[in-house]
């Protein structure tokens, strides 16, 4: 039972550490917490959604929502937030932006594709695995493996690639790196297109878990998903990822062992308890941003 | 500074003009005869509220082609109170207010419905919930009636499916954590009990969880053959999915307000087997019945569900109470209310003194993708 719960939990707290890698990404580059991240994640559900009831299949409709998602991570950058970064606003200013836009994509969702919970067929179901009295669904399993193989990707772009390299130098300082030639704003551009590639990824995972669709799926998903990179300390890769799985495993805990209802409430508790005693997360180092 | 709060106020001011445009658009007083519809008409239960709007469109639509009631044509206003309390609150204020409307037909969920209902009350103007089951509900007052089942009727029904129809002893109960589903779900232990089950585990779960896992676990561990969902489609569709994932031998019982095409659409292969209690069935043979179904689908394009038929009786008793009464006085109408008998859609409906009104079941089960009766 208990190995049971634990096994539920890391499923889930996978797709919270993709979703927070989103969150860290756009933090480092830009200092900026991005609330609409969680919108773009249901955004991202919905596009395979559609894709996937045209039947091409899974993974053409995985690319096209990637693409699309990417795209949408992008046009939010241009359209939204590179205006105020023009006009040297201040940061609130770009915060409460990201909060606005998610309501504007959750709403668009809403009229488009109605409100109503829609049906999302399961993805790589082979039933269940017994070890034990521990039964592992074949789902889990591939969520943890394409998120793992996700996540190892991601920190082989940022750690060994040249444009990685760019965006660890525009991190450090945009200045410096735009003044030793690096494109900023080509940098963080690409940054959003990860980051709405990744929530797609997420969301089409958790939508294939579940399999259901919603429009407002991404605002609790967010927020804990949020709460995952602080704990991890925000900006930081890895950070996210053990952050993720903690959030995750402690979510199936409390839904176990002290009622449904309490389970959305631990992420936050996370939250608050990471706030008061360590601002700068797990990994963080003295001198890190805090949030 | 000082035009900067000019312009605020300007902006304040044409914002509420605007908003009281909604109900003032055909104000020529009293040529028609208003009936206000309100629910949820967005966010996560709009498709309850829409099925409303929608149902009472459709009675009002065939009275007024029959040439409207007392003479007059009939209006429907529609409010979206988003299932919140809140909202429910103001709307109820609004139409209070308007001497146009002469009855309410509406709110979805019993605790955003008894928010509202103190305020019909005092101004006196009927209030008819089609949906709401909370027992508290129709002792707000002589004003307010539900055209629903109260909820311990339907519950022995459900329990009854469970023990005696399907013939399993070890209950577990799903349910969500509203006021409706929490009272429900006490209510429910009682009776598995009293009918000689034993309910194995209860959990609770807030209400649009889709995560089951955790909840699955605990009721597979405790050896449940049988569960009972408190929820709507949208928490029985995934925890079907998901429990089926687990244990495909599981029998499952909901609610009528699981009753929805839409529980087939979002669980697909895993909704084969739920069973339900219902007043409604949309596949029956009476004529009535039929004529309602496919004039509905011919309209929206869906299939009605049971608390959408119950809507549309709503409009139909309200409609046939003026014309009973021969005066739109709100006050009339809520006595000839008390004493009508009016044989709808979902059979013969007539209120009890509190207001609730007493209907009989049909059992209803998913088979092959379609709803069937249960004999």
């Amino acid at each position: 039972m208990i190995l049971d719960q634990l096994v539920n939990g890391l499923a889930l707290g996978m797709v919270y550490a993709l979703i927070a890698v989103g969150y860290s990404l756009v933090f480092g580059i830009l200092r900026l917490i991005n609330f609409s991240h969680g919108s773009v994640y249901a955004f991202g559900a919905h596009m395979a959604m559609v894709f996937v009831g045209m039947e091409y299949g899974i993974v053409p409709a995985l690319i096209f929502s990637i693409i699309l998602t990417g795209m949408l991570g992008i046009a939010i950058d241009k359209l939204a937030l590179a205006p105020l970064r023009a006009k040297n606003s201040k940061r609130i200013a770009a915060l409460i932006t990201t909060i606005g836009v998610s309501y504007i994509i959750q709403n668009l969702l809403m009229i488009v594709y109605g409100s109503e919970t829609k049906f999302f067929p399961k993805l790589f179901d082979y039933g269940n695995i017994n070890i034990g009295r521990v039964s592992i669904g074949t789902t889990q399993l591939f969520i943890v493996g394409v998120s793992l193989v996700l996540l190892v990707l991601l920190s082989y772009i940022i750690k060994k690639t040249k444009i990685g390299l760019a965006m660890r130098a525009v991190e450090q300082n945009h200045k410096a790196a735009s003044l030793m030639g690096i494109d900023v704003n080509f940098i963080v551009t690409f940054t959003f297109f990860l980051g709405g590639a990744s929530a797609a990824i997420a969301g089409t995972l958790i939508s294939g878990y579940y399999q259901v669709v919603y429009p407002n799926m991404g605002f609790l998903a967010g927020l804990k998903a949020f709460s995952a990179a602080v704990l991890g300390g925000i900006g930081i890769l890895h950070g996210a990822i053990v952050g993720g799985l903690i959030v995750g495993v402690s979510e199936s805990f409390a839904a176990a062992y002290l009622g449904g209802t309490y389970r959305d409430a631990v992420a936050f508790v996370i939250l608050i308890a990471v706030l008061l005693v360590k601002p700068t997360g797990l990994f963080g180092k003295k001198g890190n941003i805090k949030v | 500074m000082k035009k900067v709060i000019g312009i605020l106020l300007v902006g304040i001011l044409m914002m509420t003009v605007f908003v009281g445009c909604q109900s003032q658009t055909t104000s020529q007083e009293s040529e028609v005869i208003k009936i206000a519809v309100a629910g949820p008409l967005t966010g996560d239960f709009a498709e309850y509220g829409t099925g409303f709007s929608n149902a009472a469109a459709l009675m009002v639509e065939q009275w007024n082609e029959a040439g409207g009631v007392l003479g007059q044509q009939i209006e429907l206003v529609v409010f979206d109170d988003k299932n919140t309390g809140e909202e429910a609150a103001t709307i109820a204020e609004r139409i209070a207010g308007d001497k146009d409307i002469k009855a309410v037909i509406g709110h979805f969920a019993s605790g955003v419905a008894m928010v509202a209902s103190p305020t019909y009350q005092e101004a006196g103007i009927l209030n008819i919930s089609p949906s709401a089951s909370h027992p508290d509900f129709s002792g707000e007052g002589d004003f307010i009636f539900r055209n629903n089942t109260v909820i311990d009727i339907e519950a022995q029904v459900a329990v009854n499916l469970a023990i005696d129809t399907l013939d399993k002893k070890n209950v577990g109960i799903l349910s969500v954590r509203t006021d409706w589903g929490t009272s429900t779900a006490d209510i429910t232990k009682d009776l598995v009990e009293k009918a000689g089950g034993t309910v194995v585990d209860h959990q609770e779960v807030v209400d649009g969880t889709i995560d089951f896992s955790s909840n699955i676990t605990r009721l597979h561990s405790a050896d449940a053959d049988v569960i009972i969902v408190v929820g709507m489609y949208n928490t029985l569709g995934p925890f079907a999915s998901q429990y089926k994932a687990v244990n495909p031998e599981i029998e499952l019982v909901g609610f009528s307000n699981a009753y929805s095409q839409q529980l087939i659409n979002l669980a697909q292969e895993n909704a084969e087997n739920i069973h339900f209690p219902t007043i409604f069935f949309h596949g029956s043979v009476e004529e009535n019945v039929s004529s309602f179904v496919s004039a509905y689908e011919a309209k929206y394009g869906s299939s009605p569900s049971s608390l959408t038929a119950q809507a549309y009786d709503s409009a139909g008793i309200i409609l046939k109470a003026i014309e009973n009464a021969g005066t739109a006085d709100r006050s009339a109408i809520k006595d000839e209310v008390s004493k009508l008998v009016y044989d709808g859609v979902t059979g013969e409906t007539k209120f009890e003194d509190n207001g609730d009104a007493i209907k009989a079941f049909s059992l209803v089960k998913i088979e092959n993708g379609q709803f069937i009766e249960v004999k």
